[in-house]
């Protein structure tokens, strides 16, 4: 009877199941809480697809507009930074989650990936060599654990009534800023996409992250002042604990 | 209880190995400890190594340096190292200069072509000045030998240049007790003003410049330059600290406390190797540093880089 009630309220706590394009999931938690320790988190995704399809999982950040040097060499003989492009739409976070690699899964699958996703990016100016340029942004995004592509995360379970059962464990990154994020669900059949769905999910500062945040941005100031007169308390309390230890 | 390994850092936004960022405190402060240099050079690229965006790893490195450069100021001052008259004459020209250094850098970017200027500035410095305190002190290093072999040798000759001759021929001639020197005041806020220029255009906390300047021109003894530079750094990275919470928010004080509570111990343990060491060891151990930072410069500047791309206000 107790367990009863709690399943009651873990549904209740649950965000509300997405019906788009015939595709229904849930995704657990409802938000990403970033507090003190946090290091990288795990969400569950789990929901039923078109029976004899495979599944794909994209976890993305907003759209943002990024400014970059490009290195390249002066004299023929030094490394430098040297024009600066601009990129729009570039998403902030991109994870491809699927069942098996999405190269298997035919041209409208292979547009899910990182690649895929790449072409929407827009370069400025517009003569910049695209065919170089974004490889290497997905290079650099991939370093910094930002962008991912890979198989295994996503698991298919069984076949009823037409439909099938997935589930999928998508670790999040530690290099995570708080916004707006998410959870896209693709069901792929005979090289084409056949459902579709999507979740919204927030990250968030809480508790001291969020008050530290808070002051840095809008009261820069008090904030540099402060961090100069705890870096000296600091700096003093342990030249004094030096000193006396000298002084025995 | 378990003590958390990892902490998200709110204004990096990101999560650190608190252990590793504590060795990496102490390492740095040892050797600011040391040689009276603030270690940026060496914490911001191993902080950006660690998954820290550049601009937040070069202004919380000046946040930490204030703590770090505290302690290790006080330690300095207990050891009678610190000549606070000089040091205050060389931060106002600092100051003065850095203000025309940031004007400076406005122009040349806007002709474009600065990073290239700034790097070749870079390495040619720390070439000329690591390679000439080498050469300098394995010199005498050799001579206080030969001088101990033969103690009826004459006495070294004062050097009189005409730098010797330009400095005692400018007006309010005084003493600096400490350094043991006596120069007209116009000579440190001159020469201060000089590496404030250098430092704004270069980006660093300058006592890479500041050193070997008070050790060659000054004619500081070397004790008391590494504890007058620790001072005039504190001085500096206050300013930049504040400038860089307002301005570009990009101050993470969590991700400097724990660095500046590694890196003061070290600090502490670092002025009492330096007192160990006679000056022309120390010279030569900072030369050889600077002579590395060099050939460091110069492979990231020659080797073809991993990704072709970097985030504006990198380094």
């Amino acid at each position: 009877m107790k367990r009863a009630a709690l399943l009651c309220i873990l549904l209740l706590v649950l965000p509300a199941t997405a019906m788009a394009d015939g595709i229904a999931f849930q995704v657990a938690p409802g938000s990403i809480d970033i507090d003190a320790l946090y290091n990288g988190t795990a969400i569950d995704v789990s929901g039923q697809v078109p029976e004899g399809s495979q599944v794909v999982v994209r976890f993305t950040g907003a759209p943002e507009d990024v400014a970059m040097k490009q290195k390249g060499k002066a004299l023929g003989l030094l490394w430098m930074n040297m024009n600066t492009l601009h990129f729009s739409g570039v998403p902030k976070v991109c994870l491809v989650e699927s069942t098996v690699p999405l190269d298997q899964l035919g041209e409208a699958a292979g547009k899910l990936g990182l690649v895929g996703m790449a072409q929407a990016i827009g370069i400025e100016p517009a003569t910049a060599d695209r065919k170089e340029l974004l490889p290497e942004l997905l290079k650099l995004k991939r370093s910094e654990k930002l962008y991912r592509e890979s198989d295994g995360a996503v698991k298919l379970g069984e076949s009823r009534d037409g439909s099938r059962q997935f589930t999928a464990n998508l670790p999040i990154p530690s290099r995570l800023s708080p916004g707006p994020y998410e959870v896209e669900v693709f069901a792929v059949k005979d090289a084409q996409i056949v459902a579709q769905g999507v979740e919204k999910i927030d990250a968030r500062l809480v508790g001291i992250p969020a008050a530290m945040a808070d002051l840095a941005f809008n009261h820069g100031a008090w904030y540099g002042i402060l961090a100069s007169i705890i870096a000296i308390f600091a700096g003093l309390a342990i030249g004094m604990i030096f000193q006396s230890k000298e002084a025995h | 209880m378990i003590i958390p390994m990892e902490l998200y850092l709110p204004i990096a936004g990101n999560s650190v190995n608190i252990a590793a960022v504590f060795g990496l405190g102490g390492a740095v402060g040892l050797l600011s400890g040391i040689f009276g240099v603030g270690g940026g050079f060496l914490m911001t690229p191993l902080l950006i190594m660690m998954g820290i965006p550049p601009t937040v790893a070069a202004a919380s490195d000046s946040n930490q340096i204030v703590g770090a450069s505290t302690s290790g100021t006080l330690a300095h001052l207990r050891l009678g190292n610190v000549d606070v008259k000089m040091g205050v004459l060389l931060l106002v020209g600092g100051v003065l200069g850095g203000t025309v250094g940031v004007q400076i850098i406005k122009i040349l970017r806007q002709m474009g072509n600065a990073d290239f200027l700034i790097n070749i500035t870079y390495v040619l410095m720390l070439g000329l000045v690591g390679g000439y305190m080498f050469v300098e002190s394995l010199q005498s290093m050799s001579k206080a030998k030969a001088k101990a072999k033969a103690p009826g040798a004459p006495e070294k000759h004062v050097k009189s240049s005409a730098f010797g001759r330009f400095s005692a021929s400018l007006p309010w001639q005084m003493d600096f007790t400490r350094s043991g020197v006596r120069m007209s005041p116009l000579m440190p806020l001159f020469l201060g003003g000089l590496v404030g220029v250098l430092s704004a255009i270069m980006g660093v906390g300058g006592g890479f410049i500041m050193v070997p300047v008070m050790v060659y021109l000054l004619r500081m003894p070397m004790h008391v330059v590494v504890g007058t530079s620790l001072f005039q750094i504190l001085f500096t990275c206050i300013n930049v600290t504040v400038m860089q919470s307002i301005s570009n928010h990009t101050v993470d004080f969590v991700l400097a406390l724990i660095l500046l509570i590694g890196s003061a111990l070290g600090a502490q343990i670092g002025a009492k190797i330096g007192k160990k060491l006679h000056g022309d060891q120390l010279k030569i151990l900072l030369a050889s540093l600077v002579l590395v930072m060099m050939f460091q410069m110069l492979y990231g500047l020659l080797a073809k880089p991993g990704v072709l791309l970097a985030y504006v206000g990198g380094h």
